[in-house]
């Protein structure tokens, strides 16, 4: 039972999307049942995945092999390690309150939930996958229903911008959901291209016979090959995941985006970006990275600091929270940059911390949205006296996102900058730090104007605290928060062993290298 | 990785330690899950109050042990997983000092607790559960900062009771000036931070661990222990990050008592008693310490003469104790600072408390606005001039014996300068409380003060366990300086403490003459109001943030969205415009292909035919 594990937990959304397609649209509650039914099968199996992986043995567990494509040694090839595991768990969790968080779209919610699965299919597909051309197909099922799901479910034009520019964005209607939408998606794309003519060159380079992540891993690519591919690898998959400057898609985006989608795409999408830097492009092309790296890191303490900057001066709730991911996930680009273990550990371990986080802060904005019908700051205040639920949560993901001890956040962060300072470029913790600080300035500052102050005004007359099952979703992340936040050993023990591989090959591969 | 001598795995700790860690722990976990419990005010108090009883008795339990037994042990287990390593301690770690201070911690923790069970008596009852919750989840904040085994763990509790005082500032959060107040706390604490986290950054490169007492190089220890310093002048409010302590009294005032006075502020002078190995072998740190401690400890005290808010006299005074312990460490003497932390948190707290039960009781925190309540107030008023008394170094009570350990240690060191300075505080300190004390109890009643009554028991009580060693911890100075390793000789007769204590009376003296009899009008004040007036320091922080820090954060999102952003957008259109563009070309006409293709093969034959 333990061996179809993985596929289960792939499939199983796609599956609930399949049985949706056959439920006419008018049974709402059948609806969510089977959405939430696909959510939980992969919720629970993530879970079980993480309990019955054996740590001691370490490596690839629970292999799922089915050659498609023999001929050119295209294998959907699914196995999981440390890393997968955590991940994998990350996006059960987040999946299953993205769900809950969903019960409240009205228009064409059984399309809504059909590309919601989908989405999160070829997510989980991306962690779990050992074949580089399945990699990539999933990575795209994991992108693009995005388009639709913004482009139709979005928000339009709530960012009423004044200044200089303003013609200028009127002209490409900025903030229009559509715009977002095409925005996000072009830019990815671009980045997919990118990618998808990295793969074709690793694939040249090893003989043309597989695309299995382990052999491909092990073929001694020559040094040029690897300093030319390695930068597309990095902006490719880096433009998922928030890299500087490729991060513009990100604040419109998320800005546009319902609510579950928010939480996903912050919440997941933007590790798929991440992992698959680490993943794929340290992990293939070792000495490129370690060319590269100096680079990468200095980039991602230009997303550390120069994203919390931006965050503070944002004037809408969900800028301030789309900009807090591009800076969070500079922390994860800078764990990778660093080479050594603490440092993967920290970036692996952000890359959940962070997940849940903004998962939780995106479904309190959703909720303070639905509300007020703005996300202006300025013009919000004292609404902690009416939704004080709401406030305790969004105060927890606040405190998690400044990195207080006992959040996930802190853990992660401190071993990132644990590495940075070990690795060989220590001045990259100096302005990381300062980004940490820049962030509690913002969020707190953020979380005041909202809930803060007197009463709010009699403008908003219909705000209430989070109903029924409205609380399940912030309850589940910030469980998540506070649990992995205490004892991070949790997932560090599942983590590290897989580390400690990586690293060893990558290691072997540099001393190598002619 | 070697383990220090004695060390256990965390299973094996004694059952006390656990409480003493884990109750506090569980209310606030048992307040947090059940918000219907927590929303009914007093069973949310009971819950708390239960904890904090335990967390005491345990702490009783293991000081007795540590009296009986001595040593120090540590139980832990790795808190991190890195590359095959456990790195990091979680656990307890119990010696005479940790021990010591968790007494401290928990019974004036507990005084404060029943003390809000009456004072915060009116308050909602969702609002009042919630008040009890934060001090749960403060209590366990503050024993994991005590019982730390090494600096992460210590690092952890520090930053948690600082986000607990961010919640408790901003208790009345619907105030404006909470909030204000509350978010400047957090800031300046966690600017200062910065310092503790590369503090262990470089601790952990050079020895892989995050302990205090590892093996480090001079340098090396120069490096942590002024860094940890930084954390030390943020946290204890140290100038110049001393401004958020008087702003942090927006707080209620048994909070202010428990934690910006008697605890969380101490914590930045525990750290230092903690991580002395570290501080020992910095000579450096050392003197700036001796220096920024005495410095402030002059500096606030000026400032608490002529503050009309009897919270803010008590906050600057708090400011300037804290000063005394840093000098006092900044010395050498680590028995000195640290038994001042102990008798400072006894007596002000009581002070902190009384002030407390004086504004229950007419509705204000302006001096203005009492006078006379020492026949309305019997109880309040006796405890409030002991706490005060004691404050002031009057022989035979506890604070003249820890000031005294303190102004002996900085005997002589940079030609007298920082005695100097903590003889002036001194005087001034008797000075500032005498004032406090004759306007306040004494003369003619102002404002409400006429119609004031004593408080209830719930207020009286704590402010009597208090007063006891208020008065007496200094007769056991003996036993507690062995518990940390240190001796105590008690010199009664000497220049130093008979100079303290003159100074002391004499300033009770002139207060009397001042603002109990009205005889003398002291116009030196005047100027030093003026200067107060402007806030100087604190502007400098307004503008860092206001003009600096904000106008960049603007420019950099104005650069993002419009230059980088702009730049996606220019390729976005110029792809859309180039297309347009070339659309042109698709006219249509066979004839206008025809002239293209005619034109193409001119053009080539042209290429081909040339050199």
């Amino acid at each position: 039972m333990i061996a179809a594990l993985l596929p289960v937990i792939v499939a199983a959304p796609a599956v609930a999307a399949l049985i949706l397609l056959a439920i006419p649209s008018r049974y709402a509650i059948a609806t969510r049942v089977v959405s939430m039914a696909g959510a939980t099968v992969s919720f629970a199996g993530s879970v079980l995945a993480a309990v019955h992986y054996d740590r001691h043995v370490g490596g690839l567990q629970m292999p799922f092999d089915l050659p498609l494509i023999p001929s050119l040694g295209v294998h959907l090839s699914l196995a999981i390690d440390g890393w997968g595991v955590s991940l994998v768990l990350l996006t059960g969790v987040i999946i299953f309150a993205a769900v809950l968080a969903s019960f409240t779209v009205q228009r064409r919610d059984k399309e809504f939930f059909i590309y919601l699965l989908v989405l999160v299919s070829g997510v989980f597909g991306v962690f779990v996958c050992q074949d580089l051309l399945i990699f990539f197909l999933f990575y795209e099922i994991a992108v693009l229903p995005m388009y639709l799901l913004i482009g139709i479910w979005g928000s339009s034009n709530v960012v009423p911008e004044a200044g200089p520019f303003r013609f200028v964005w009127k002209i490409f209607d900025v903030g229009g959901r559509e715009y977002a939408a095409m925005k996000l998606t072009v830019m990815l794309l671009l980045g997919s291209a990118a990618i998808l003519v990295s793969i074709f060159v690793l694939y040249q380079g090893a003989g043309a016979t597989t695309f299995n992540l382990g052999v491909l891993g092990a073929v001694p690519y020559a040094r040029t090959t690897q300093i030319i591919v390695f930068p597309l690898l990095w902006m490719g998959f880096g433009s998922l995941g928030g890299v500087f400057p490729f991060h513009t898609w990100s604040p419109d985006g998320h800005a546009a985006a319902p609510t579950a989608v928010s939480m996903l795409h912050a919440g997941v999408l933007m590790k798929l970006g991440a992992f698959g830097v680490i993943r794929i492009g340290m992990m293939l092309l070792p000495v490129g990275a370690a060319y590269w790296a100096p680079t990468v890191g200095a980039v991602a303490v230009v997303n550390i600091l120069y994203g919390a900057m931006c965050a503070m001066s944002q004037k809408d709730l969900k800028y301030i929270v789309a900009y807090s991911s591009v800076s969070h996930m500079g922390v994860v680009m800078l764990g990778a940059a660093t080479l050594n273990a603490t440092g993967w550990n920290g970036a692996i371990f952000q890359m959940f911390a962070h997940g849940v986080m903004t998962a939780l802060l995106f479904s309190l904005v959703g909720l303070v949205y639905e509300r007020a019908h703005t996300r202006i700051i300025a013009k919000m205040g004292g609404f902690g006296t009416i939704m004080p639920g709401v406030a305790t949560f969004f105060t927890l993901a606040m405190l998690s996102s400044l990195g207080l001890p006992g959040t996930a956040g802190f853990a992660a962060e401190l071993m990132v900058f644990l590495g940075a300072w070990h690795g060989s470029h220590a001045w990259w913790t100096i302005p990381a730090i300062l980004g940490a600080f820049v962030t509690a300035i913002y969020v707190l500052r953020a979380s005041r104007a909202i809930f803060w102050g007197p009463g709010p005004s009699e403008h908003f007359h219909d705000l209430y605290d989070a109903r029924g099952v409205e609380w399940a979703a912030p309850i589940v992340l910030a469980v998540a928060i506070v649990v992995f936040g205490v004892w991070p050993r949790l997932l560090l023990d599942l983590i590290d062993p897989a580390t400690i591989e990586y690293l060893r090959d990558f290691a072997s591969a540099i001393v190598r290298q002619p | 990785m070697s383990l220090p001598v004695g060390a256990l795995p965390l299973e094996a700790a004694p059952i006390p330690a656990f409480v003493a860690l884990f109750a506090p722990a569980v209310a606030a976990l048992v307040l947090a899950a059940a918000p219907a419990l927590r929303r009914r005010g007093a069973p949310a108090s009971w819950v708390t109050l239960t904890a904090s009883l335990l967390a005491t008795a345990a702490a009783v339990t293991l000081l007795v042990t540590q009296l009986r037994e001595g040593g120090s042990h540590v139980w832990m287990a790795s808190w991190l997983q890195i590359n095959g390593a456990g790195v990091g301690d979680f656990g307890v770690r119990l010696d005479g000092v940790s021990a010591t201070m968790l007494l401290v911690v928990c019974v004036v923790a507990t005084c404060v607790q029943v003390f809000s069970l009456g004072y915060m008596h009116d308050e909602k009852p969702p609002a009042f559960g919630r008040y009890f919750a934060y001090h749960a989840l403060f209590l366990f904040s503050m024993n994991l900062l005590v019982l730390a085994p090494d600096l992460l763990q210590l690092f952890a509790g520090w930053e948690l009771v600082g986000a607990t005082s961010y919640l408790l500032i901003g208790f009345y959060y619907q105030k404006p000036s909470a909030g204000q107040a509350a978010l400047k706390a957090f800031w300046i604490t966690k600017l200062a931070d910065m310092g503790f986290l590369m503090a262990l950054m470089v601790l952990y490169k050079t020895t892989g661990t995050f302990r205090w007492d590892a093996a480090v190089t001079a340098a090396t220890a120069t490096t942590v222990s002024g860094l940890l310093f930084f954390a030390v002048v943020g946290k204890s409010a140290q100038f110049p990050l001393h401004i958020w302590l008087p702003d942090a009294m927006e707080g209620p005032t048994p909070v202010s008592a428990l934690l910006h006075a008697a605890t969380m502020v101490a914590a930045g002078v525990f750290l230092i008693v903690r991580a002395n190995p570290l501080f020992a072998h910095a000579p450096a740190t050392r003197d700036v310490m001796l220096l920024v401690g005495s410095g402030t400890a002059l500096f606030a005290a000026c400032l608490a003469l002529v503050q009309t808010d009897i919270k803010k006299v008590l906050a600057y005074s708090t400011c300037s104790q804290l000063g005394y312990m840093v000098a006092a460490l900044g010395a050498g003497s680590v028995f000195g600072g640290f038994f001042h932390l102990a008798t400072h948190a006894f007596f002000k707290a009581l002070l902190f408390l009384a002030a407390g039960s004086v504004i229950h009781a007419v509705h204000s925190n302006e001096l203005a606005d009492m006078g006379g309540l020492r026949r309305r107030m019997p109880v309040t008023a006796t405890t409030f001039i002991i706490g005060a008394m004691s404050l002031a170094g009057i022989p035979g009570l506890a604070g003249f014996f820890s000031k005294d350990l303190v102004l002996a240690s900085v005997e002589g060191r940079y030609g007298w300068v920082p005695f100097g300075a903590l003889m002036a505080t001194a005087f001034l300190t008797a000075f500032y409380m005498g004032r406090v004390v004759f306007l306040a109890f004494f003369g003619e009643a102002r404002g409400h003060a006429g119609h004031a009554h004593e408080s209830g028991g719930s207020l009286l009580v704590p402010l009597l366990v208090l007063t006891v060693p208020s008065v007496a911890l200094g007769w056991v100075a003996a036993p507690l300086a062995h518990l940390s390793g240190a001796t105590y000789e008690l010199h009664l007769v000497g220049v130093v403490p008979i100079l303290a204590a003159s100074l002391g009376l004499g300033g009770f003296a002139l207060a009397w003459v001042v603002y109990g009899r009205g005889t003398l009008v002291v116009s030196a004040l005047a100027p030093l109001e003026r200067l107060v007036a402007t806030r100087a320091v604190n502007r400098v922080y307004e503008v860092g943030y206001r003009r600096v820090l904000l106008v960049v954060a603007d420019v950099l999102g104005w650069i993002d969205r419009y230059l980088i952003d702009g730049l996606m957008n220019f390729l976005g259109w110029s792809a859309v415009a180039g297309g347009r563009a070339l659309r042109r070309v698709q006219t249509g006409n066979a004839q206008d292909y025809v002239f293209a293709v005619v034109l193409g093969a001119i053009a080539l034959a042209a290429w081909g035919l040339l050199p």
